[in-house]
């Protein structure tokens, strides 16, 4: 029965392109391909929840038909990336099928939905494929489609350039995936011979393959320094594609590395988790502390996913530590952790996403300079990046607590380790997901209380309007979902506690988790009670101007901006930031009163200084070199050839 | 009977928190050579607040009047984790001490967000300076919790202060005296005191929390003062509870209640008079000299969690 469920979601998923191709010629019928999408994944999702719930498998063989290995195959780990990518994608399209129509017209529209249902059908791929021959097809799939969607906004030369780093680090880290799947051979066919021949290969080899699968899949999620791209692509993505990029697509990566590191190795030596771990923290860290000193609203948040999927690293890393201190339960309670802040983050990722689409679409900017007071003008659209936000921060009862919770009880489990490196760094590692939280906090605070409270700093915020119905409707979804899971996580836990237990042999999820999904609904209920109970108490109220010192003309330019906000923190952090500095004053008469004064501050980071800027300069430097061989004189080629020709000869004679 | 003992806990925190605020005040007037108010100031204070009206600054939303509310009822919530005449809390789960860290930062987001619904500077500048403040105490604030937690091995607040009670105050290891060292100096951080911060102070350069609750009034001003006073008693008590446990109750019973409630007002009559004497002779830091302040309180945590993992 579910079998058909998913082969039904297939089908389906590949009909919309063509319903789309189809349907433009009609003029009215532009939300036929946004309905059948989310019809499609409206399946989808019931086929993944029997998957992830039920442990229902399904599989899809077409080398049974064709002579080319491609197959997908659907276990526990497979359903529930399956479920995130359905469950997460569906209220983005719902937010889409206005803001497309709003904002894209003729061409570009049908692009954006033919791109949009193929780019998700290429995530479903890579998660659900079952030989590397169909993930590999996914993958690279996965990136071209992202490519095309952000190349429907506009190809200038910057962004031409953006895509062009994009495009370069996804086929470096494909490379390293495709390298670690080549390590397998002769087993290289299906996932279940892979995992079957790992057992029995040399330590050298595993490690090899760890590592190949740790780059080529770090590259996609964004882990600090190979993060490079993820700031310059997806801010200039349309944002429901950004929503789905950052959500979404980056949990793929999650998921390979999840895939290789407990499912076919089943963990390693100790240094695998350590080398986790510092990727893990050096990423949150960075990742947050380059968001803070952001003002563009995408730009932030594209490096709050590299925050994020640093976290969710450091869960993986704690897994993999205590794997090989041979704690299996302790190794499962981190693995969900991880995987919990997957869904958390898709959810909340995407909910901010759509709302700085929202603002765009409202104020015209995603400038936080340029915002402000947008909590009166866009109430729902406000109260939801509210919720966003308190659930990226890590506030009790929202989501994103629940996961960071989690990884914190992974953390202390490990005093109980005899290993004493494993005791002593584990526990620290709490010091570091706390300072990011800490440093989220002030982050959020500063986007939340800059762009929505406050008075409008610009003429277009003062008179956006909240936007349409289906927009807030898809926010709404994602909003609830933040809500519900960080007030019952057992809804969720349960079933991460089974995907666990299956990767990970010998493990439950341990009681530990199940102690603060008895307190949580309570906590929830006495903040409701207090809420709604003082407010009703204290409903007078008397509006009044803000206290300006009792002098008139208090203005919106006298609030404090967003680089005001953070100004003392990245002065702490200066060593952090590094920025080049100009600034020229042209002395008037008398020389108090300039008369043109600029200044300009760029922040090009160190790694793209120290790290790939000397690699970079090398190729271009060999590539001028090799140049020389190109002479334009046929005569000069002809000797090339005869020279070629020559030299395999003789190789041939003495080899 | 356990349950209304850990609910008098509670109860006790948020009433006789202002008369902490109270007594510390007047300890400090008479350190001045000043006579000061009386010691129920603070509860008079909140009559007269609770009896004005609420005025609300033209440009603000409905977050300005729902911030005081959600910081009074997280930090009531941090409240219950906290045992206090008997070695258990109303609330108690494995790892609560990572939620009590979190809900105080729960209540000072929203407050954070408050101050920048005024539409002033001076929200802005006091919301700023506590992000800085806020980020840099949080992760000495849970590794002191943590290494409490290795060497009790328990993840929960009330199994580390039973695991305390059980141990001999001479043999008591030397690592709680780093971590005690740094959950100070977090605690003077989070509770805004001198020197790290002014709570008396009305001049820009120096406010921070005074700064972001500029343009509050009436009851939202009142429960914001209530919740930082809980808040300064809550920590207090935490330190006390954590630290120096001996004397609470084990039992229930009338009299180790009784014994228990005069050991704890010593208790809190001896930190009470340090932070005065601390506050009458120290001048509150440069802004930029803090993070200074609380890199001394993460050193010290991180060499708490190190030297309780080495000696376990």
């Amino acid at each position: 029965m579910t079998q058909i469920v998913f082969n039904s979601f297939l089908l389906a998923m590949l009909t919309v392109p063509v319903v789309t191709l189809v349907s433009q010629r009609w003029r009215k019928a532009h939300a036929i391909p946004a309905v059948v999408l989310m019809g499609s994944l409206a399946v989808g999702i019931a086929a993944a929840a029997e998957g992830f719930w039920r442990g229902q498998r399904f599989t899809v063989d077409v080398s049974q038909v064709a002579s080319f290995p491609f197959a997908l195959g659907v276990d526990r780990l497979s359903a529930f990336f399956l479920l995130l990518i359905c469950s997460v994608s569906l209220p983005v399209i719902l937010f889409s099928s206005s803001y497309v129509t709003r904002h894209y017209a003729g061409a570009r529209r049908h692009w954006l939905w033919v791109l949009l249902p193929l780019f998700l059908m290429s995530m479903v791929l890579v998660v659900t494929a079952s030989t590397a021959f169909a993930f590999l097809f996914g993958w690279e799939l996965m990136t071209l489609f992202s490519a095309g969607l952000i190349l429907i906004d506009g190809d200038s030369e910057q962004r031409r350039h953006n895509i062009f780093v994009y495009l370069l680090m996804m086929h470096a880290g494909a490379a390293a995936v495709i390298g670690a799947f080549l390590l397998f051979l002769p087993h290289a066919g299906n996932f279940a011979q892979m995992r079957a021949s790992a057992t029995s290969m040399p330590p050298s080899l595993r490690t090899a393959v760890f590592l190949l699968a740790f780059v080529g899949f770090g590259t996609k999620a964004g882990i600090v320094p190979l993060h490079l791209w993820l700031p310059r692509a997806h801010p200039i993505a349309p944002s429901p594609v950004s929503a789905l990029m950052s959500g979404v697509m980056l949990k793929t990566a999650i998921y390979g590395f999840v895939r290789f590191a407990f499912d076919f190795l089943g963990g390693g030596p100790s240094w695998w988790g350590y080398l986790v771990l510092l990727a893990g923290g050096v990423s949150g860290l960075l990742g947050v502390l380059y968001a803070i000193s952001e003002h563009d609203l995408k730009r932030l948040l594209a490096y709050h996913s590299v925050e994020n999927i640093g976290i969710i690293y450091l869960g993986l890393g704690a897994a993999l530590v205590f794997l090989a201190n041979h704690a299996p339960l302790w190794a499962a309670l981190a693995l969900t952790a991880a995987l919990l802040h997957c869904l958390n983050h898709a959810i909340f990722k995407s909910l901010l996403f759509l709302g700085a689409g929202a603002i765009s679409d409202a104020a015209h900017t995603l400038d936080l300079e340029d915002l402000g007071g947008l909590q009166k003008r866009m109430p729902l659209t406000g109260v939801v990046f509210l919720i966003a936000c308190c659930s990226i921060v890590g506030l009790p009862l929202f989501s994103g607590f629940v996961s960071e919770w989690l990884t914190f009880r992974s953390f202390l489990a490990a005093s109980e380790l005899t290993n004493l490196s494993a005791a002593i760094v584990l526990p620290l590692a709490a010091g570091v997901l706390a300072l990011i939280g800490g440093l989220a906090a002030a982050c959020f605070a500063k986007v939340y209380g800059v762009a929505f409270l406050g008075r409008p700093r610009s003429l277009e915020a003062g008179i956006a309007n909240e936007v349409s119905l289906p927009m807030q409707a898809g926010m709404g979804a994602l909003a609830t979902a933040c809500v519900v899971i960080g007030v019952f996580p057992s809804l969720v836990l349960r079933g991460l506690g089974t995907l666990t237990e299956e990767l990970i042999p010998g493990a439950a999820l341990p009681q530990a988790a199940a102690s603060l999904s008895g307190v949580l609904p309570w906590i929830a209920l006495f903040f409701l009670v207090l809420v709604v109970g003082i407010a009703a108490f204290n409903r007078a109220k008397k509006l009044t101007a803000t206290w300006a010192c009792g002098l008139p003309g208090l203005d919106e330019r006298m609030q404090y901006t967003s680089t005001a906000f953070s100004k003392p923190l990245r002065r702490v952090f200066s060593q952090v930031y590094k920025a080049d500095r100009t600034l020229e004053v042209v002395p008037g008469d008398p020389p108090y009163f300039p008369t043109s004064i600029s200044y300009r501050s760029v922040r090009t980071t160190s790694f793209e200084k120290f790290l790939y800027r000397p690699g970079v300069d090398a190729i271009v430097a060999a590539a001028l070199r090799l140049r020389q061989l190109q002479t334009g004189n046929i005569q000069i080629y002809l000797l090339y050839i005869f020279a070629a020709l020559i030299a395999l000869l003789m190789f041939m004679r003495f080899v | 009977m356990k349950l209304l003992i850990n609910a008098v806990q509670v109860l006790l925190l948020l009433l006789l928190a202002p008369l902490v605020r109270g007594v510390i005040a007047r300890l400090k007037a008479r350190i001045q050579n000043r006579r000061g108010a009386s010691v129920w100031r603070p509860y008079t204070d909140l009559l007269k607040l609770f009896r004005k009206e609420d005025l609300v600054p033209d440009s603000a939303s409905f977050v300005f009047r729902l911030a005081p509310i959600v910081l009074f009822a997280a930090t009531l919530v941090v409240a219950a984790f906290v045992p206090l005449l008997h070695g258990s809390a109303l609330l108690d789960a494995t790892g609560d001490f990572v939620l009590l860290v979190y809900l105080l930062a729960l209540g000072r987001f929203f407050l954070m967000l408050g101050a920048m619904d005024g539409g002033s500077s001076f929200g802005g500048m006091g919301a700023s300076r506590e992000a800085l403040v806020s980020t840099l105490a949080e992760a000495p604030f849970l590794l002191a919790l943590v290494s409490a937690a290795i060497a009790a091995r328990t993840g929960s607040i009330a199994g580390m202060v039973q695991w305390t009670l059980g141990q001999d105050f001479f043999q008591f290891s030397a690592v709680h005296a780093l971590a005690f060292a740094a959950l100070a100096l977090v605690a003077i951080a989070e509770t805004g005191r001198i020197p790290v911060d002014n709570p008396t102070t009305h001049l820009e350069l120096t406010m921070i929390h005074e700064a972001m609750v500029l343009e509050y009034s009436g009851p939202s001003l009142a429960l914001i003062e209530w919740a930082s006073a809980i808040k300064l008693t809550v920590v207090m008590a935490l330190l006390i509870a954590l630290f120096v446990p001996w004397g609470m109750a084990g039992s229930i019973s009338a009299l180790a209640i009784a014994v228990a409630s005069i050991v704890l007002l010593l208790k809190m009559a001896a930190l009470v008079l340090a932070l005065a004497l601390v506050e009458s002779s120290v001048a509150k830091l440069r802004m930029y000299l803090v993070p200074d302040f609380l890199g001394v309180a993460s050193a010290l945590a991180i060499l708490a969690v190190v030297f309780t993992a080495l000696m376990r």
